[in-house]
């Protein structure tokens, strides 16, 4: 295949490692802590978009976006702001035993979804691909642990690590999608969860100077 | 005939490069920042304008290697950007001064300043913009998400307790909605790469991907098609995703709220309508779902815009409604539908702003929201009173307004494409849209106070600045409702445009 020379062996571990970060980030009632599985997932995505940039160099961009925006401006935001207010996550709706068997269900549906069904998605020869349709099963599966965190978490900073997670799932799943963006895409796509962080924590400081704690569930000033 | 021109590269790039200006220097010349937005404003409708003049003498503009493409569709949604934004931006002056938007409970808050105001209002416009007339299908995704980054400040602008709860729903919920947008887009792109028809940039060309999107196979367009309606459908306010929309709308300052309402709902809708029209010469059956879809938020808005008390909400409710007109015509894919449903948008966009606008006179005047606290407000009030009626009156679907037209054309198209079951709907939405609004304009303006309010007693009428806007969006709907044949030339390319099937 088109690229033999990357070794079969050391993406799927990224991928697997990539799958446990997620975990982390949603299961973890430290703040800092999901924020420092954040960074090493970062970390991950971005040596699994250099690998795969030897069949595409625009993919080097990606890497290189990815690294600023996912390794380093969003857990400086999210840092800054977890020192300001507080260290550990509101409880969340589900609790962690329940939510780790959810999250191991999701993993196994979508990877069998993605193997079986990613000719749905990308009608080209590369949805048979072995490895790409691991890294699309992995991206699935981040995204929607992603979603599983944004539903189940009560705690408004870590809404939005799942939302970074969701953002990040998708984005690790453009590479299986559409490896031929141009740079250009891709870096729009990835400044904007940026932007977005920055404005939601942002938000969130004053919610929190408003309602006196980072619980969602406290937000009942507007109901129909 | 397609012509390279400068235009939309400008109509993007003055707004925010003009933004970032009153940023950086406008803390404490508000004059300064005045009149540049005031500039800028006037420049987009005279651009929109011009944009609408060319596309209805059937002319393409086009920019940066067709990254750009203004055909009527984009130019009657530039001249709808444009002249309600320059609006807005009149409005907003006078109104800026109001008590609540600048002095709040605590500081915090993005500074509130005028100059961020004016500043962040010239961002959201230059992004819509973007949005409008990009041709590009991944940066569609990533114009329509600025728009949200560009506005979620600017709804939580008051920053208090229900701005902020509103500034947060909307940010998050627009966001992880718009996602399902990417994926669709993304989707859509690779599926049109994949047949193999086109080559290098012409992939993300929605230009080009119309003419290829026979060879994509089914099960991949409906997956693309689910994924766009769940995602600008989102932002577009359509029922079950429209959660978020009430609160934004309504929580927003007035002349924020003209916007959203007025502006970027149609926005998003028009993305809609462009990305998933693709598809329905080879899935017609999607028009069906899609004019059900339309009839379902048409009901649903209506209903719950019935139970409200607070005026801005109600009104949020009822753009909600309004939207599934929209849809409703457009979706179902023919010329008379296409043109029905975007005459109501460009109509909706006129009413619905001339009510919120009536709506923050009111605010700005006796600082009430509540429709059960307000009262015999025409005799103190007589020109917001008259605009608000016609607003009220054009949104119902009263002759001789706009409303009516539209509304009769999207009824007329529903009949001929044998959707009876859709008509009743309408009709039936159109007569509930009547008791929603024209009730809560008569206890507001004619019946007598239920309470005595100091407040109400001292209103008077609003400055000049406010009713002027108000003065020429009602002349427009009365305008329009008379002489329809005023915007033919435009809607009629626009329509073709997006007008897939036949009739």
């Amino acid at each position: 295949m088109m690229h033999a020379a990357l070794p079969e062996s050391l993406i799927r571990s990224l991928s697997l490692t990539l799958v446990v970060t997620s975990v982390l980030v949603v299961e973890t009632r430290r703040l800092r802590m999901a924020a420092a599985a954040y960074v090493l997932q970062a970390l991950l995505i971005v040596g699994l978009l250099t690998a795969f940039a030897s069949m595409n160099g625009a993919l080097y961009w990606w890497a290189a976006t990815a690294l600023v925006t996912k390794a380093l401006l969003i857990p400086w935001f999210l840092l800054r702001y977890i020192r300001r207010t507080g260290e550990v996550e509101v409880k969340p709706l589900v609790g962690f035993a329940p939510s780790v068997v959810v999250a191991a269900l999701l993993m196994i549906v979508f990877f069998r979804l993605t193997h079986s069904q990613a000719g749905l998605l990308v009608p080209s020869a590369l949805a048979r691909d072995e490895m790409l349709r691991t890294n699309l099963a992995v991206a699935s599966t981040v995204f929607v642990l992603g979603l599983w965190s944004l539903l189940t978490r009560r705690d408004a900073v870590k809404t939005v690590i799942g939302l970074c997670l969701l953002e990040n799932g998708v984005h690790l799943g453009l590479v299986s999608f559409a490896p031929g963006l141009p740079e250009t895409a891709l870096f729009g796509v990835a400044s904007e969860v940026v932007v977005t962080v920055f404005l939601l924590l942002y938000v969130i400081e004053g919610l929190v100077r408003e309602f006196g704690s980072t619980d969602t569930y406290r937000l009942r000033e507007l109901q129909w | 005939m397609v012509t390279p021109s400068l235009l939309p590269i400008l109509a993007c790039v003055v707004p925010v490069l003009a933004g970032c200006l009153v940023l950086a220097v406008g803390a404490r010349r508000r004059r300064f920042c005045e009149g540049v937005a005031l500039l800028v404003g006037a420049f987009l409708a005279v651009v929109g304008a011009w944009a609408a003049w060319t596309a209805a003498r059937g002319d393409v503009l086009v920019a940066w290697n067709n990254e750009l493409r203004v055909d009527a569709l984009s130019a009657l949604m530039m001249l709808v950007v444009g002249v309600l934004g320059f609006l807005a931006i009149v409005y907003s002056i006078r109104y800026a001064d109001h008590g609540h938007m600048m002095d709040g409970a605590g500081m915090g808050g993005p500074a509130r300043r005028p100059s961020v105001l004016y500043a962040l209002v010239l961002l959201f416009l230059g992004t819509m913009t973007w949005a409008v007339v990009t041709n590009n299908i991944v940066m569609l995704y990533v114009a329509v998400e600025a728009t949200t980054l560009s506005s979620g400040l600017l709804v939580a602008f008051i920053w208090d307790r229900r701005a902020l709860e509103a500034g947060y729903k909307y940010l998050i919920l627009l966001t992880v909605g718009i996602t399902f947008a990417l994926l669709g887009c993304v989707v859509v792109y690779a599926a049109g790469a994949a047949t193999g028809a086109l080559a290098g940039s012409e992939t993300l060309m929605i230009s080009r991907i119309r003419e290829v999107a026979p060879l994509i196979p089914r099960p991949t367009a409906l997956i693309a098609v689910a994924l766009l309606i769940a995602g600008f459908g989102t932002k577009a306010g359509l029922v079950p995703f429209h959660v978020w929309l009430p609160d934004a709308h309504a929580e927003a300052p007035a002349p924020v709220s003209v916007l959203l309402s007025g502006v970027m709902i149609k926005v998003a809708l028009y993305a809609l309508a462009r990305t998933i029209s693709i598809f329905f010469p080879t899935i017609p059956q999607l028009t069906l779902f899609a004019v059900a879809l339309g009839c379902l938020t048409m009901v649903v808005g209506v209903v719950l815009a019935m139970t409200q008390d607070d005026l801005k909400r109600l009104l949020a409710y009822s753009s909600v409604s309004q939207m599934g007109y929209v849809l409703a015509g457009v979706a179902l894919g023919t010329y008379l539908g296409c043109y029905g449903g975007l005459f109501h948008l460009m109509n909706h966009a006129l009413f619905k702003a001339l009510l919120f606008m009536g709506a923050g006179a009111i605010v700005f005047a006796t600082g009430a929201r509540r429709i059960s606290e307000m009262g015999g407000l025409a005799r103190r009030m007589p020109i917001t009173a008259a605009c608000f009626l016609v607003g009220a009156l054009a949104i119902a679907g009263f002759p001789p307004f706009n409303g009516f037209m539209s509304k009769l054309t999207i009824y007329l198209a529903l009949a001929r494409a044998g959707l009876w079951w859709a008509v009743v709907v309408a009709v039936l939405t159109s007569l509930l849209t009547m008791v929603a609004l024209i009730r809560p304009v008569f206890r507001i303006f004619w019946a007598a106070p239920s309470v005595d309010s100091e407040q109400l007693d001292r209103a008077h009428e609003v400055p000049v600045s406010l009713t002027a806007p108000m003065i020429t969006l009602a002349a427009l709907c009365l305008l329009l409702g008379v002489v329809p044949a005023l915007v033919f030339p435009l809607l009629d390319r626009a329509a073709t445009v997006l007008a897939v099937l036949a009739p």
